[in-house]
C-alpha cells in the first residue's frame, strides 16, 4: 500500500481525533473510495452485518443510494463504513488521541477504541432503534434551524411548539430540534418567518436526544446489559457533557443518556481545541461533520482525499 | 452606515469568489456572477452564514442574522452575483436593510 503522502506525514497523532457520524443522507460522495483496501474490508463488514442483522444489507450499493429511507439499515451501513475506515487507518499507525461519536455514531467510536466488538456495536444499534421506536406512540421527527439564537428558538418553542426541544448545538446559530412531527413542522415554519437563514426537516422518525426517549433508553439499557464493554484503548469524548469516557461503567451510562439527553457538538469541539486536539478525520460516508466544524476557529478537518488521492488525481 | 465605494465593491466580490473557490474546491476562474451557489457549486446555508460572519468582522457590522434571514426570504439568493449584491446591501444598510422594502 502506498501511504507516503505528504499530508499523511503531517498528521500528528497527539493532536488527532476521529469523529464518527450517525447517519448520512447520501452515499454517493463515498470519501473513502480511494483508501487502499477499503472496498474489500467494507464488503466483509457488510456481510457480517447482513448475517447478524439483516440479509437485505447485502444488496447495498453506493451508486443507487438505496436504504436511505430506512433509518435502521442506514445506521448499519454507516456503522460498517465507519468501522472499516477507522480500522484501516489504525493499521497504518494513524492512531487518534481521542475518538468521538456524533449522536448514534457513538457505537462506531466504541468499536474504534476496542471497547465493543463489531457485532456488539451492531446489536446496540438495533436495540437502540427498537427500544426507542417501541416506546413512542405517534409521529415524531427532528429538524435543523440555522441563523437564529437558542433564545430565539426557545421563545418560538414556547409560542408555537410546546414539547419540542433543542437537542444539539452544531455551531453558533446552528441548532437541531426534536419533538412531535407536528411540533417540528410548526417550529420550522415559525423559524423561517422569524428570519432563520435555513430550515430543514430531517428524515428520521425518532426524536433523538429528546427527553421523550427516557423510557426507551431504560429499555435499551435492559436489552444491552449482556453486551461486554471493555476499557477503551484510547480516549472517548462524551458529546453530552464533553467528559472523557474512560471506564466501561462510564461508557454504559453514556450509552443510556446519549439517547435522551441533548448533545452539544460545538462545545465538544471547543473543549478538544483547548486540550490541543486540532486535527480531525471524519470516519464516515460523508463530510457533514467537517462542514459543521467550520465555525470553530483553529481546527482542521482533513479530507480523506488529501491523504489518499484518487488514482485519477495523482496520474 | 457604510458608503459603498468601488474599492469596497471590488473587495467584496474578491472575498466572495475566493471563499467559494476554497470552500467548494473549484478553480476560481470557473466562478462568475451567474454561477449558481447550490446548483453549480454545491454550496449550502452554512457557507452563507460563514460568509456573513466574515463581513461582520471585516466591516464591524452590527446586524442581526435574523434581519438578514427576513430580507433573504423576500429576496432569495441563488447566484454568486446576487449574493454579492446582498452582501453590499448588508454592509451599506445594516439592520435597516428591511427598510428598503417599505
Amino acid at each position: 500500500m502506498n501511504w507516503t503522502n505528504s499530508c499523511l506525514q503531517r498528521l500528528s497523532n497527539d493532536r488527532l481525533a476521529f469523529i464518527f457520524p450517525a447517519f448520512t443522507s447520501d452515499y454517493t460522495d463515498h470519501p473513502a473510495q480511494s483508501v487502499p483496501g477499503f472496498g474489500e474490508r467494507f464488503e466483509n463488514f457488510l456481510q457480517t452485518a447482513a448475517g447478524l442483522e439483516d440479509i437485505e444489507l447485502l444488496s447495498f450499493d453506493f451508486h443507487s443510494n438505496n436504504f436511505l429511507d430506512d433509518e435502521l439499515k442506514t445506521q448499519f451501513i454507516t456503522y460498517a463504513y465507519s468501522c472499516t475506515l477507522s480500522s484501516l487507518l489504525r493499521e497504518v499507525k494513524i492512531n487518534p488521541s481521542i475518538s468521538a461519536g456524533y449522536s448514534m455514531g457513538i457505537y462506531a467510536a466504541l468499536f474504534d477504541t476496542g471497547s465493543v466488538t463489531f457485532g456488539g456495536g451492531l446489536e446496540m444499534i438495533r436495540s437502540a432503534y427498537r427500544s426507542l421506536r417501541s416506546s413512542l406512540d405517534g409521529s415524531y421527527g427532528m429538524g435543523t434551524i440555522i441563523g437564529l439564537s437558542d433564545r430565539d428558538i426557545n421563545q418560538l418553542i414556547d409560542k408555537v411548539a410546546p414539547g419540542v426541544q433543542i437537542t444539539n448545538r452544531n455551531a453558533a446559530f446552528s441548532y437541531v430540534v426534536s419533538g412531535s412531527r407536528e411540533g417540528i413542522s410548526c417550529l420550522l415554519n415559525a423559524a423561517k418567518e422569524e428570519g432563520a437563514l435555513h430550515i430543514r426537516n430531517l428524515q428520521v422518525s425518532i426524536p433523538y436526544h429528546s427527553v421523550l426517549l427516557k423510557y426507551g433508553a431504560e429499555e435499551f439499557t435492559r436489552r444491552t446489559k449482556h453486551i461486554e464493554i471493555k476499557t477503551p484503548e484510547t480516549r472517548i469524548l462524551s458529546l453530552i457533557d464533553s467528559s472523557i469516557l474512560s471506564t466501561p461503567e462510564l461508557i454504559r451510562d453514556e450509552l443510556y443518556r446519549n439517547l435522551f439527553r441533548p448533545m452539544n457538538w460545538f462545545t465538544a469541539m471547543e473543549t478538544l481545541m483547548k486540550t490541543g486536539i486540532t486535527e480531525f478525520l471524519e470516519c464516515g460516508p460523508s463530510t457533514a461533520l467537517a462542514k459543521n466544524a467550520r465555525f470553530t476557529e483553529g481546527i482542521r478537518f482533513y479530507p480523506l482525499t488529501s491523504i489518499f488521492p484518487s488514482p485519477s488525481a495523482t496520474s | 452606515m457604510v458608503t459603498i465605494t468601488e474599492d469596497i465593491r471590488k473587495e467584496v466580490k474578491d472575498i466572495v469568489y475566493r471563499f467559494f473557490a476554497e470552500e467548494c474546491e473549484v478553480d476560481i476562474a470557473r466562478i462568475h456572477d451567474q454561477t449558481g451557489i447550490i446548483n453549480d457549486l454545491d454550496g449550502d446555508s452554512l457557507m452563507f452564514l460563514e460568509l456573513i460572519e466574515i463581513f461582520k468582522k471585516k466591516y464591524s457590522l452590527d446586524i442581526e442574522l435574523k434581519v438578514i434571514g427576513k430580507y433573504a426570504v423576500k429576496h432569495p439568493v441563488t447566484t454568486i452575483g446576487q449574493l454579492i449584491d446582498m452582501q453590499l446591501l448588508i454592509i451599506e444598510h445594516g439592520n435597516a436593510i428591511l427598510e428598503l422594502d417599505k
